[in-house]
């Protein structure tokens, strides 16, 4: 293979945010040809966090914060930036013009966004028959919903996933990692490669709506299946509903942990050998059933073999013999970690007079080649100029015409 | 034409099989072992594989004729697994995926794992839970199932390009290494270890899980949102007030505001609150029990379930729509 799959696949992304970014991260990854197209105050005064909450390259937000927030450059590699006002009337017919160039447009606004700025499905497929259009309202365009302001973590609890979180039934929990983003970006690039093949069967365009809650919710839909049936799933901590052991088991030093599962009767006889303690003798746990329905005071004899012990070093020697076995691991942990540095798996960018930074790359190698990747982030209307020339042939003097009139930006007003 | 996808393995080459049969795919499902499932062998029937046909053997000779059908081979198992059935001569006329626990090299190849043991790796379970107890996994099948997004995703680049005997990689540990949210930036931006705070962020007030008259609602107030929960609380002297007025004023005095939402919002059912925080566009959410969920009007009104041997099965996350 000479090439990534989907070079040559041209993406305009309005997206913002987490979950749009992440699914169109996933694409440019694989060889598509993306251009972000951001608002003039998308990376403004009122997104930059505040104080003491902000995650700048290099600690600090410097002279231009908005070229340098973290969690924007992990996770826009490997596409163009252009800033352009489309609140204007150029601006609009500026974007109409890169969509006649483009195969997918995608966005995450609110379900009306896109129609209250005159650039709804209709006017975007006119403009381009074959377009796809993408778009991922929180809670989709129709329905008693669609007008509630959806973020991930506050849609998690009305997935399922809030049932089944937590250390029991009276302590539930919220991920706080805003999980359904994660899922509904993922899910996203699932849709976007599924229409690129249906247009290529078809040779029409289409429109794709995805929204966050479903997202999540066809996520979880096992529990939902298995509530149906009877058998009324809900939260059990580390616990698994079906085998034991199965938790996170303390180790050595403050707040160290690993995680260990003996999900069948092989890898029970691995950790009980490695174990070889007085209290496996009496038989007491020899039977699966009895593991189980001893399962929290197995627990509190596994923690007190596990918590003197370095996680890293007893999570290899149970994976050595044969029990499923990790550390609890911390970002540092990860970022040293021999199987993934031995893989090629993290990705370098960095900013002008920085040192490079290691960001999170992708799960997918084609030929057990080593992950491919783009460019980096790209700056605030870095590639205005670009753009323009490259997709749409536009002369320098149109170019300078729509910077002199506001339509095309390359720094937040104000 | 009709795509032809073999599916061998667990919950991830399961979930890829779902996706691609709901996409009108003839999906053609290897039975192996019981993967390590959080729940019964016939929700995941009717979740996962209702629509596929179904297959029974360990023969490897079957195996290797079928896969010469296919369009698309997803194998999901350790390397040794894929080795059994004779991975490395396993002709396919199309693309072949093969999903693995930590890829398919590298040192931990013929490590062992469940979702557990993948998320504790991952970086995801360290920031579950609250930080004076242990930290907590996700309950199911998340690890299984991006995992088996990612596959799909592979497998369609592929056969977008029109790339023929093709094999990608997935690894299930770099897919949720991938989809972390803060972990690593926290790390290499400001050398913070990224720390557990029961359901908050820990970085913005308030986002969090509240008890209310009937369960529990979640708000999710970054501070473009600050102004308009004031209004949402009934209390719209709180926007400038200087122990709430920016985000580290509300940090600092956290328990003080719990205690102002509790006695706003605490007596109020979860119906209630949800139309307070549509009023005032603030993203507001409730914890739906299970039942809630499936007797949810929204998604009813939306045409979401597919109903399948008698219980209602979610659809996949997108609809496409042909012009």
């Amino acid at each position: 293979m000479s090439q990534r799959p989907l070079q040559g696949v041209r993406i305009l992304d309005l997206t913002h945010v987490w979950a749009g970014p992440l699914g169109i991260r996933l694409l440019a990854d694989l060889g598509a040809d993306v251009v972000k197209v951001e608002a003039p105050l998308a990376r403004g005064p009122a997104v930059i966090p505040p104080a003491g909450a902000g995650l700048f390259v290099g600690g600090e937000p410097a002279l231009d914060p908005w070229n340098r927030q973290a969690l924007f450059i992990k996770l826009n590699r490997g596409r163009r930036g252009m800033c352009i006002d489309l609140k204007s009337q150029d601006g609009k017919e500026l974007l109409l013009a890169l969509v006649c160039k483009a195969d997918v447009i995608t966005e995450n606004f609110s379900a009306r966004a896109m129609i209250d700025l005159g650039l709804g499905y209709d006017v975007l497929s006119a403009a381009n028959p074959q377009i796809i259009y993408v778009t991922m309202p929180g809670y989709g365009s129709d329905g008693p919903y669609s007008n509630l302001a959806a973020f991930g973590p506050s849609v998690e609890p009305m997935t399922g996933l809030g049932a089944m979180l937590g250390y029991s039934k009276a302590e539930p929990r919220n991920s706080a990692m805003a999980l359904i983003d994660a899922v509904a970006g993922v899910s996203a690039a699932s849709a976007m490669v599924t229409a690129l093949n249906r247009r290529q069967s078809t040779g029409r365009g289409s429109r794709v709506e995805l929204s966050l809650h479903e997202a999540g919710v066809s996520f979880f839909g096992d529990f939902l299946v298995a509530e149906q049936l009877g058998s009324q799933p809900e939260p059990s901590g580390n616990a698994h509903p079906c085998y034991a052991p199965h938790g996170v088991y303390p180790a050595q030093g403050a707040d160290n942990w690993l995680a260990i599962a003996c999900p069948d009767d092989a890898a029970w006889s691995a950790l009980r050998r490695e174990i070889d303690e007085d209290w496996l003798r009496d038989g007491q746990f020899d039977l699966a059933e009895q593991r189980f329905a001893q399962r929290s005071r197995l627990d509190e004899l596994l923690a007190t073999w596990t918590h003197d012990q370095n996680k890293h070093a007893l999570a290899a020697r149970l994976q050595r013999a044969g029990v499923p076995a990790g550390a609890v691991n911390t970002a540092p942990d990860m970022l040293q970690d021999e199987h993934l540095l031995h893989r090629g798996y993290w990705v370098d960018q960095a900013l002008a007079n920085q040192p490079a930074v290691r960001y999170p790359g992708i799960a997918i190698r084609f030929n057990q080649q080593e992950s491919v990747h783009g460019r980096p982030a790209p700056k605030f209307g870095e590639h205005n100029r670009e753009v323009l020339q490259d997709w749409l042939d536009a002369s320098d003097a149109r170019v300078n015409e729509l910077i002199a009139g506001g339509v095309l930006l390359d720094r937040p007003p104000g | 034409m009709t795509t032809r996808v073999l599916e061998i393995g667990g919950l991830a080459a399961g979930f890829c099989g779902r996706l691609y049969r709901q996409g009108g795919a003839d999906v053609v499902r290897v039975d192996q072992a019981a993967p390590d499932a959080w729940v019964s062998d016939a929700a995941l029937d009717r979740f996962l594989h209702h629509g596929k046909r179904r297959i029974a053997t360990t023969d490897p000779l079957m195996v290797r004729e079928l896969a010469a059908q296919a369009d698309v081979l997803v194998v999901e198992g350790t390397p040794s697994y894929l080795a059994s059935l004779g991975w490395d001569n396993l002709d396919c006329p199309g693309v072949r995926v093969a999903i693995t626990p930590f890829g398919l090299t590298g040192p931990y190849k013929d490590w062992h794992a469940t979702g557990s043991v993948l998320l504790a790796m991952g970086g995801y379970t360290y920031i579950m839970g609250d930080p004076d107890r242990a930290p907590l996994t996700l309950p199911g099948h998340y690890v299984q199932y991006q995992s088996g997004q990612h596959a799909y995703i592979a497998a369609n680049a592929l056969q977008f390009e029109g790339a023929d005997n093709q094999t990608a990689d997935v690894s299930m540990w770099e897919a949720v290494l991938s989809l972390s949210q803060f972990t690593t930036i926290m790390w290499t931006s400001n050398g913070d270890i990224r720390q557990r705070h029961g359901s908050d962020f820990g970085l913005l007030y308030p986002i969090n899980i509240f008890p209310c008259a009937d369960g529990w609602f979640h708000v999710n107030v970054v501070p473009t949102f600050w102004a308009a929960f004031t209004r949402m609380l009934g209390k719209p002297e709180l926007e400038k007030d200087p122990r709430f007025a920016e985000n580290a004023d509300r940090l600092v005095n956290r328990a003080q505001l719990d205690q102002i939402i509790h006695e706003q919002l605490g007596g109020r059912t979860k119906s209630a609150i949800m139309r307070l925080g549509e009023e005032a566009r603030v993203p507001t959410g409730v914890l739906q029990e299970l039942h809630e969920v499936l007797a949810d009007e929204h998604l009813a009104s939306r045409g979401f379930w597919e109903e399948v041997a008698g219980v209602r099965v979610p659809k996949i996350a997108y609809e496409i729509t042909d012009r």
